[in-house]
């Protein structure tokens, strides 16, 4: 039972990291950065827990609060670039932050224990729930309370105003313009609230784990964070969840593949592109859901005549 | 029609194909089951399939020898590897499938210490604290030298290498067998915390404390850089007598090359512990010529050259400094699983692993492939749950490892 | 003071030489992108794939180095084609997000299955220009960078003639510019793309024999390497832009170079990296971009 716990909070974790770079991306761009706000909420997070003697909840939004700061302060320069340009930008900040933690150096002697950032050897001791006694079981219900949350307030924007703006900006950004939507002010709240999202994600990852340090937040997290959207689809915020369930649930059950695993994952990724060119969840599929949804009456023909 | 067919078939499929796990009966089988969590993927796939080919033959030679005693019955142990990928994530989802699904009572590894790190640092801190909802799992670490890692909890404990008690020594004999060697440069890997680790708690102080050298340079780089030009260059105008490369291998060949190129000859070359393996000697084994290392492991006994040639013939896993302990802690474990008198059923399974986790902590001395090993008690101020071990020093000659000192006990064995 | 002149001197021609290779790099990711408008996250992976397979006439009959050279191209080039294949032949124009994942996917198996053959252990390479520096005056210079530069300008030239004196340049050209517009002239695009394949995966080989023989040995770190400082240079040049990734190259080797020496190893990649982001809120659109941002 523990093991599935396991995979499901980092299934309900990675999810959120998703959705964080789905924001950006249905506003047209993709950020390959979103692991620098993950980090930044887990350190800031984990510092307010184990250094500063705070609560779950005022780290978490500390977390939060930081990274989404830190997220407008960056969009506005990098949101002047699209494209790749964009995506390198990010990318570039988001090793920015992993190399500025790799250097930082905060401890504080805690009882027998040296707790902070600690540069390479990382920053760990961050055991809030482990210390109160909060299972598993009941850390997982955290996340997807967490989780939750974030998709009600997505689900909020897509039928949003702000939501169809943002889509408005992908489709075009000149005739959004035109029609007098502030294009610079819609993509930079995207790229914030992204961050936040982000920071949340790393924030309950590192009371999960109760370490963090710059190996967590490279490369691989960079891709895997953009492999959940555009494998699970852009058409609506299901489809970076579904992502994620579907992309860590291979990871764990090909195991008994053993050597061939990586092999077959990354074959299959391929194949349901070639198959899915716009995800799992694409806008197609949203569009036919949607119609099956309406109510009947809507869809008889008009009477001849 | 067909759609929702097709719809349907996939969804079952890809239910099929998510599914993590299948458990197994416990116990039916009639075995013990023991685990190892490993990088058996990955950047360090080397390091990890060595140690799970090492525990593997362990485990062979007790079944092979009728396997132990449980409850007045001769069962067998089952190994139940699991891959990590020095990857966090898949850690914790593994250590939790080894612990509930494969119900292993301890477990080998992990091998990166960013696994280590996340998983040491869940486990239970306070023995049979209710209060404390981490998990209770024994762990007999064969590779993560990451200091501090067996001060995170009391299930933690490493058979891995004594890197500032090592390095002591090294200090120590230059200073003895080659006083005229003074001047000192260093290079390490400012992103691993193994070397960086190296460097500032193992040698610095070792050198502070000897008062005989001076150290006249101090460089370092990231462990995949490929350039290390800048690096060298400083190392050539400071023409130290002795260069501490901390490095691992896939920096340490490259740095090399280049010190060859400019023509930096330093009287004698000290590498970090790791470099005691079969990777550098496939990957560099002409620049890497000469540099010693201090190590617990090489086929210096016969008992140790027998292990070496048995884990290659059958597993094709090399025997270094931090496979060996894999074997060791089966061996050692297989004793002590008796001593502890388990009842090696599913509802005694963390009492048991408790059983067998006090045996462990007042082992004292047990036997080693090469040497003695002494495993620290529990209140040890410095670092318990940690061992002692014999160390030699061993240096690339010929394209191998040769012994370079050896302390006379084992020179007689 | 003068010391600090010297060596930043020779770091600079040490950075130019080895900028002429990241040149190449993201050259190769340039023209694919300029022709195909779609990113490969594969070529760093078949830059690797062809460094390793070059070893195996190596291990199998012990062949000199030139035949190392042509097989490691010979393999690019095969690579190059499958990745074409499962990645991009099928999928349509409309779907630009698809071919970033089916690359990344085509990674994950091209590095996974090196990693399996080789249990993640770099494999020596050898030194066919000597494993000594030489003295130029006060400077070192490596002979393996010389030689990076020599091939490196007649590679440049080979592909400015190809694309400006030939038939197929010209093809390529107006595929890049206009494909549509090509097509109705009875341009192939199917063949200019596969092509392009041939001719950035037998770059791909040529820059993985001087990545490995520089380093020493092919690693399996080599693909996400070259993948970085490959989208770096391209979009520091300007995206589509081959003389762009010319400059971009010789830029972030000097400025590597230069930073590793004053400010240490520490400090070389945020340097780098904030430095690109300063250029691209300046000049939106690359060094030489020729695509409006």
């Amino acid at each position: 039972m523990e093991y599935y716990i396991a995979i499901a909070s980092i299934i309900g974790i990675h999810a959120m990291l998703g959705l964080s770079v789905y924001l950006v991306a249905i506003s047209g761009q993709m950020s390959f950065g979103q692991q620098g706000f993950f980090a930044l909420g887990a350190y800031l997070a984990g510092m307010s827990t184990a250094l500063w003697g705070l609560h779950l909840l005022p780290a978490l939004a500390l977390g939060v609060v930081v990274a989404a700061v830190v997220g407008l302060l960056v969009g506005f320069p990098a949101l002047r670039v699209r494209g790749l340009y964009l995506a390198i930008a990010t990318f570039g900040f988001g090793e920015i932050v992993r190399l500025a933690f790799l250097n930082v150096r905060y401890t504080r002697r805690i009882g027998d224990r040296v707790v902070g950032p600690n540069a390479s050897e990382g920053f760990r001791h961050v055991r809030y729930i482990y210390d109160r006694g909060i299972t598993p079981l009941e850390y997982l219900g955290i996340i997807l309370l967490a989780l939750a949350v974030v998709v009600v307030l997505f689900f909020v924007l897509e039928r949003s105003k702000l939501g169809a703006t943002l889509r408005a900006v992908e489709e075009d950004e000149v005739a959004a313009s035109m029609v007098g939507i502030n294009v610079t002010r819609a993509k930079v709240f995207g790229f914030t609230a992204a961050a936040g999202v982000a920071g949340l994600a790393g924030g309950l990852f590192v009371h999960y784990s109760s370490y963090i340090d710059h190996d967590m937040v490279a490369l691989p997290l960079a891709i895997a964070s953009v492999t959940y959207p555009i494998f699970g689809g852009l058409g609506s915020f299901v489809g970076p969840l579904l992502g994620a369930v579907v992309l860590v649930g291979l990871t764990e059950s090909l195991r008994a593949l053993h050597d061939a695993r990586e092999i077959i994952y990354g074959a299959l990724i391929i194949l349901t592109m070639l198959f899915r060119p716009r995800g799992l969840v694409d806008e197609a599929l949203v569009l036919r859901v949607k119609g099956w949804l309406r109510p009947r009456a809507v869809r008889r023909p008009a009477p001849a005549p | 029609m067909r759609r929702p067919f097709v719809f349907a078939a996939a969804t079952l499929l890809a239910a099929c194909l998510l599914w993590p796990g299948w458990v197994g009966a416990f116990q039916s089988e009639g075995t013990v089951r023991i685990g190892g969590m490993w990088p058996l993927s990955g950047p360090a796939a080397f390091f990890g399939k060595a140690a799970h080919g090492l525990a593997s033959l362990a485990v062979d030679e007790i079944n092979e020898a009728g396997g132990l005693v449980v409850e007045g019955k001769r069962v067998k142990l089952a190994l139940h590897a699991q891959d990590e990928a020095c990857n966090a994530e898949q850690g914790l989802a593994v250590v939790k499938r080894l612990a509930t699904v494969d119900k292993v009572i301890f477990s080998l590894g992990p091998g990166c210490s960013s696994v280590a790190e996340p998983v040491f640092g869940t486990l239970q801190k306070k023995l049979g604290d209710a209060s404390d909802s981490g998990l209770q799992l024994l762990f007999f670490t064969d590779i993560a030298t990451k200091f501090g890692l067996a001060k995170l909890s009391p299930w933690v404990f490493r058979n891995t290498p004594d890197e500032p008690a090592m390095y002591d020594f090294v200090v120590k004999y230059l200073k003895e067998k080659h006083p005229d060697l003074k001047t000192v440069m260093v290079s390490y890997e400012s992103d691993f915390a193994h070397s960086a680790a190296t460097w500032n708690l193992a040698v610095k102080p070792a050198l502070e404390r000897h008062k005989h050298h001076q150290i006249v340079e101090v460089v370092d780089w990231r462990w995949l850089d490929n350039e290390f030009g800048a690096q060298v260059t400083r190392l050539r105008k400071a023409n130290a007598d002795v260069y501490f490369s901390l490095t691992h291998t896939p920096s340490t060949c490259p740095s090399m090359l280049e010190l060859k190129r400019q023509r930096v000859k330093p009287k004698m070359v000290i590498g970090i512990t790791s470099l005691a393996g079969t990777e550098v000697l496939q990957q560099c084994p002409d620049v890497a010529a000469g540099i010693i290392a201090p190590s617990n492991f090489a086929p210096i006994t016969p008992r140790a050259k027998q292990v070496a040639d048995k884990a290659w013939e059958r597993y094709k896993a090399d025997s270094n400094i931090h496979s060996v302990p894999a074997y060791e802690n089966v061996h050692l474990m297989k004793g002590l699983i008796e001593k502890a008198a388990i009842k090696n059923t599913e509802d005694t399974l963390l009492a048991d692993r408790r059983k067998l986790r006090d045996q462990l902590a007042k082992v004292g001395t047990f036997q080693g492939v090469v040497g003695k090993i002494t495993m620290r008690p529990e209140d040890d101020p410095v670092k318990p749950r940690d061992v002692d071990k014999d160390m030699i020093l061993v240096q690339i000659k010929a394209a191998k490892w040769d012994v370079f000192w050896a302390p006379e006990h084992l020179k007689r064995n | 003071m003068g010391t600090a002149l010297l060596d930043g001197t020779e770091q600079l021609i040490n950075g130019l030489m080895y900028g002429c290779f990241y040149a190449l790099v993201g050259g190769g990711f340039t023209l694919l992108f300029g022709v195909l408008r779609r990113f490969n996250l594969a070529y760093g992976s078949t830059i690797m794939a062809g460094a390793y397979a070059g070893l195996i006439p190596v291990y199998l009959f012990k062949a000199p180095v030139l035949v190392l050279f042509v097989t490691t191209i010979v393999v690019s080039v095969l690579v190059g084609l499958l990745v074409e294949f499962c990645c991009f032949r099928f999928l349509r124009k409309g779907h630009e997000l698809a071919p970033l994942m089916t690359t990344i996917g085509m990674l994950i198996v091209i590095d996974e299955t090196i990693v399996h053959l080789t249990d993640a252990v770099g494999l020596k390479y050898p030194a066919p220009f000597g494993d000594e520096s030489l003295a130029l005056g006060p400077f070192l210079i490596r002979p393996d960078y010389l030689a990076i530069l020599v091939v490196s300008i007649a590679c440049f030239s080979a592909i400015f003639w190809l694309m400006h004196r030939t038939r197929f340049g010209r093809a390529m050209r107006a595929v890049a510019e206009r494909p549509e517009a090509a097509q109705i002239l009875g341009v192939s695009v199917r063949r200019v793309n596969v092509l392009t394949f041939v001719l950035t995966s037998a770059m791909a080989g040529i820059i993985g024999f001087f990545a490995a023989v520089s380093v020493g040995s092919a690693r399996p770190e080599m693909a996400a390497w070259l993948t970085g400082k490959g989208l770096v240079v391209m979009v520091l040049g300007g995206l589509g832009s081959f003389p762009g990734a010319i400059l971009g190259g010789l830029a972030l080797g000097v400025l590597e170079f230069e930073a590793v020496w004053f400010l240490g190893s520490s400090y070389r990649d945020i340097l780098a990296f904030s430095i690109l982001f300063l250029i691209l809120m300046v000049r939106p659109g690359g060094l030489l971009g020729s695509r409006p941002a």
